[in-house]
């Protein structure tokens, strides 16, 4: 069967280019489409939250679809990266305290470290739990990060990564929801082999 | 201490990458397109795109090319060049790059910055700055290091982090294509006076030097053009020399 994935369009600052061309790359009979409706959200089986963009901003553009993503997410897999990931959270403080999702119980705050912010770059995962989403990731797998915020879940943990010496969640899983803090799309083949198994989910 | 990050970077003037010294007196090495994918495949840790002539020209970035060499990495790749408005940003950001570069304009209209970090978030926004040598202090340069621009390069680069900017390329046009290694002085004054990442670029002749300019100049990163492209040293060489020297490099 030919899977329909749905990647939601923030619109101006959504950037689905590379996250088309990664999964296109592991999985090149999938049907890659943006949401932009509530329409759009009925008619893909699994949700891609994409990367790029300032919580505040992506949360005001969504405006009234984000009611709409949070029901369609309880039902179809969705995997959120980066941003996509934080704003799965319940608030975020990136430019002003803003509502998200709400599908993971925890908040956004800025990395609380002395060393430099943004944190950009590339890190291994410390991998607390078992995840589908991590099937055949090794030990010494390094993932890129880039990003100023960090998601605070104690809950839903499946790793931690570590910048400035300070630990912060890299991996979240809900029952078929997950949330990567990394780009698995720029990640090299470590980052698509997450990607594939979001599809094989 | 972090990883820090072999970048290699590719000054671009269509259809071709090409290398000079100075930023004058362009050669042409080689595709973008293709070479991007080299280095990808050596083990670059990022890709920097630099359009070298769209601000000089007056005109917008390729976007086809930019594309074009986007769609064969997954690896992050910066761009930038002539970059004007947000609304050249976000058409960057939708060709394909993660971060976009700007320094030009940036310097005339510095709310490009803040608009940028504002809607892309600042992670996207890296400000790169052409430093050139005058008694004690640096100037910045705009137009691919050939036009003065009267600023400080130490207050340029607070300005432009407190304007939202998350990462600063870092050019001394004095080093650059000279191959005899980086300016330390300049990149460790401007890495102790800010708190975002800071690119090294210009001057690398030897993997030592790249060494050098993290351990002495507390670079975050390094970009390397000349010696990649003259295949003087592979990001395999450099990154086995930092290890050797005790950095930390991704393997």
């Amino acid at each position: 069967m030919k899977q329909k994935i749905g990647l939601i369009d923030y619109g101006y600052a959504g950037n689905t280019f590379n996250i088309k061309k990664a999964v296109l790359k592991v999985a090149p009979r999938a049907e890659l489409s943006e949401v932009k409706t509530a329409k759009d959200l009925h008619e893909v089986d699994k949700i891609i939250l994409p990367g790029v963009g300032a919580y505040r901003d992506v949360m005001h553009n969504l405006a009234d679809l984000a009611e709409d993503i949070a029901g369609a997410i309880k039902k179809k897999p969705t995997l959120g990266i980066c941003l996509g990931m934080q704003i799965l959270s319940q608030k975020g403080y990136e430019f002003g305290e803003t509502r998200g999702l709400g599908i993971f119980e925890g908040e956004v705050m800025r990395i609380p470290v002395k060393c430099r912010v943004p944190h950009l770059g590339w890190a291994p995962l410390d991998i607390l739990r078992e995840s589908r989403i991590l099937n055949g990731v090794k030990k010494e797998d390094s993932f890129y990060f880039m990003h100023s915020y960090e998601f605070m879940n104690y809950k839903d943990l499946v790793s931690l990564s570590v910048y400035g010496e300070h630990q912060f969640v890299s991996v979240v899983e809900k029952g078929h929801v997950f949330g990567v803090q990394f780009h698995p799309e720029k990640s090299r083949e470590a980052g698509l082999k997450v990607l594939e198994n979001f599809i094989n989910f | 201490m972090e990883r820090v990050r072999i970048i290699a970077k590719l000054d671009v003037k269509p259809p071709y990458v090409i290398k000079g010294v100075h930023l004058e007196g362009l050669r042409k090495v080689g595709k973008p397109e293709e070479m991007a994918v080299k280095y990808y495949e050596q083990g670059a840790d990022e890709i920097f795109y630099v359009d070298c002539v769209a601000s000089l020209y007056r005109r917008e970035i390729l976007y086809d090319l930019v594309r074009e060499t986007a769609g064969r990495l997954f690896v992050p790749f910066c761009v930038g060049g002539g970059v004007k408005t947000v609304d050249d940003a976000a058409k960057l950001l939708h060709a394909g790059a993660d971060k976009v570069l700007m320094n030009t304009y940036a310097i005339a209209n510095p709310s490009v910055i803040k608009d940028s970090a504002r809607v892309f978030g600042s992670q996207c926004v890296v400000v790169s700055i052409e430093a050139k040598k005058w008694g004690d202090k640096w100037e910045c340069y705009t137009d691919c290091g050939r036009i003065r621009s009267g600023k400080d390069v130490i207050d340029w680069a607070r300005e432009a982090q407190d304007l939202g900017a998350g990462e600063i390329l870092l050019t001394s046009v004095d080093c650059d294509g000279r191959k005899r290694g980086f300016d330390i002085e300049l990149t460790k004054k401007v890495s102790e006076a800010v708190n975002i990442p800071v690119v090294a670029s210009g001057g690398a002749g030897t993997a030592e030097h790249i060494a050098k300019v993290i351990d002495e100049g507390y670079a975050d990163a390094v970009a390397v053009a000349s010696i990649l492209h003259y295949g003087e040293a592979t990001i395999n060489d450099i990154k086995g020399h930092c290890r050797a020297r005790g950095l930390e490099v991704l393997s």
